[in-house]
């Protein structure tokens, strides 16, 4: 069954952004699931906004930028937490223990 | 509106810049250093945890072929990025050229359920498959 579309006036919402891009760049360079989840929510994004769901698709909007976010964030923390350690460990002469 | 509204919404202009600058930095970091040889290069938190690869393994390696003009090299050591390169290109020339010189550069591709869908799909299918230990898959792993 196909979901009614939202009665708001002449005009339907404006298209929500679907992080798309965001998402596949949060994938290939963090190493974690968070890219991938937003991919999942960007292309909800797109299917329930075809079908005429303007709220669901901003929804799934907010989830994808929500998700891009957490990953960017991560894997900055995580480059940090690296750094740190290197910059440790080249202060008190230790090896880290990350690389082979 | 959310702080990170405020940082997201900001003028394009800025964004462009910000991203240029960001871009060429990245890029001289990878030129100059060796991911295999440098030693600050974090390493991938879900390969270290789990032993296996995950869809972006290898792309700081791929990073630093491709600054140096070594296309098949960087495809061996993660696909993906490769692939992207192109769709992630055309989004910043996009976003910059519609917003700085008003070119009719549109990104409805990444729009259509098809292409999200494809796009979710292809990043499965090479997880589990640079995964898999057998030899004819063993060219996707990093």
């Amino acid at each position: 069954m196909e979901p009614t579309p939202l009665q708001t006036g002449a005009m339907p919402l404006p298209r929500p952004r679907n992080w798309l891009v965001e998402s596949i760049l949060v994938t290939i360079f963090c190493c974690l699931p968070f890219g991938i989840a937003g991919i999942v929510f960007a292309s909800q994004v797109n299917a329930k906004y075809d079908v005429g769901d303007y709220q669901g698709a901003q929804r799934a909007s907010r989830d994808a930028r929500r998700w891009t976010l957490i990953g960017l964030a991560v894997g900055g923390g995580w480059v940090v937490i690296i750094l740190l350690f290197v910059l440790a460990s080249s202060i008190f002469m230790i090896p880290t223990p990350f690389w082979h | 509106m959310r702080k990170t509204d405020i940082i997201l919404s900001g003028s394009p202009t800025l964004k462009i810049v910000l991203t240029a600058v960001a871009l060429a930095a990245m890029g001289g970091l990878f030129f100059v250093f060796d991911p295999l040889k440098a030693g600050f290069f974090p390493r991938c938190p879900f390969n270290m945890l789990t032993g296996l690869y995950c869809p972006g393994c290898g792309t700081q390696r791929a990073i630093h072929a491709l600054v140096h003009g070594h296309l098949l090299q960087a495809a061996g050591y993660n696909l993906l990025s490769v692939l992207a390169l192109p769709l992630v290109g055309y989004s910043a020339v996009a976003f910059a050229g519609s917003h700085l010189w008003g070119l009719p550069l549109r990104q409805d591709i990444f729009y259509r359920p098809w292409f999200a869908k494809g796009i979710l799909g292809t990043v499965l299918l090479f997880w589990v498959l640079r995964n898999l230990p057998f030899p004819c898959f063993q060219w996707m792993a990093p």
